[in-house]
């Protein structure tokens, strides 16, 4: 799993690429902390290069959705994989946080 | 004879992008399996994987786990043989997939999983181990 930062006025977005597993969920959780504990509360996490997601991650997801809100901001997805898609959506991911089907989308919804 | 494909790996969660590289390396050839088929064959063996690295060797020394390949002209059998605590998929929790974001629990997504993307899950333990049966059906195309 490989993640890259990019700060804009309104939202913070980490793009993932790579795999979220048991293995790698972890270090996702570390990155969406260390964005929270510099005040970037309002972020978008970009799974669009994310090959393979498992409920290891998801859980990862939903933890970092809880912990942006309860600082006053929030999370929100973007996702084109089919495969991951399917994840978000077996685990009812899709009514708890936005899920965005372009980053455009999803930096207009902070504006 | 179907041929098997199989791949041994010790049961630590490094050992996990081995079993889905496998996965893809030998599904790929058959024009049948879609892409949307071989993640759910990838999530189910994952999960399944997690599980026992995380629980079914709780407490022990890390043994391996053994992943078995069938793929025929309708289904994918898939067979996960490991020798650590039994696992007992009926005391396992179903999460609740409608719930509010302060009412989740964050675990139990799993077995869930397995059973979301897999036609079929069997499981037995034996004096030689514990085994995950799953069965994915499949149309491959027979071609002109």
């Amino acid at each position: 799993m490989k993640t890259e930062i990019k700060h804009a006025d309104k939202c913070t977005t980490i793009f993932v690429s790579g795999s979220v597993d048991a293995l790698t969920a972890a270090e996702l959780g570390k990155n969406v902390a260390a964005q929270i504990a510099r005040d970037h509360v309002n972020l978008i996490m970009d799974l669009s290069g994310l090959e393979f997601m498992s409920s290891a991650g998801l859980r990862t997801l939903l933890g970092a959705v809880k912990e942006t809100r309860s600082h006053g901001g929030d999370l929100r997805i973007v996702s084109t994989n089919p495969g991951i898609d399917k994840v978000l959506k077996m685990s009812g991911f899709h009514n708890i946080a936005k899920v965005f089907t372009s980053q455009a989308e999803a930096a207009a919804s902070f504006e | 004879m179907t041929p098997t494909h199989r791949i041994t790996r010790a049961a630590q969660l490094e050992s996990l992008d081995d079993f889905r590289r496998f996965l893809k390396e030998h599904c790929a050839p058959h024009a049948g399996i879609t892409a949307e088929i071989l993640y759910d064959l990838q999530l189910a063996v994952d999960e399944a994987c997690t599980n026992i690295i995380t629980h079914g060797y709780a407490g022990m020394d890390p043994g391996s786990i053994i992943l078995d390949l069938e793929i025929d002209a309708s289904k994918i059998g898939i067979s996960i043989t490991d020798f650590g605590h039994a696992f007992e998929p009926k005391s396992a929790p179903t999460p609740d997939v409608d719930a509010s974001i302060e009412e989740r629990e964050f675990g139990g997504f799993g077995l869930f999983f397995i059973q979301q993307t897999m036609d079929e899950m069997n499981y037995r333990t034996t004096e030689d181990g514990n085994t995950m049966l799953l069965t994915k059906h499949i149309i491959i195309p027979t071609g002109d």
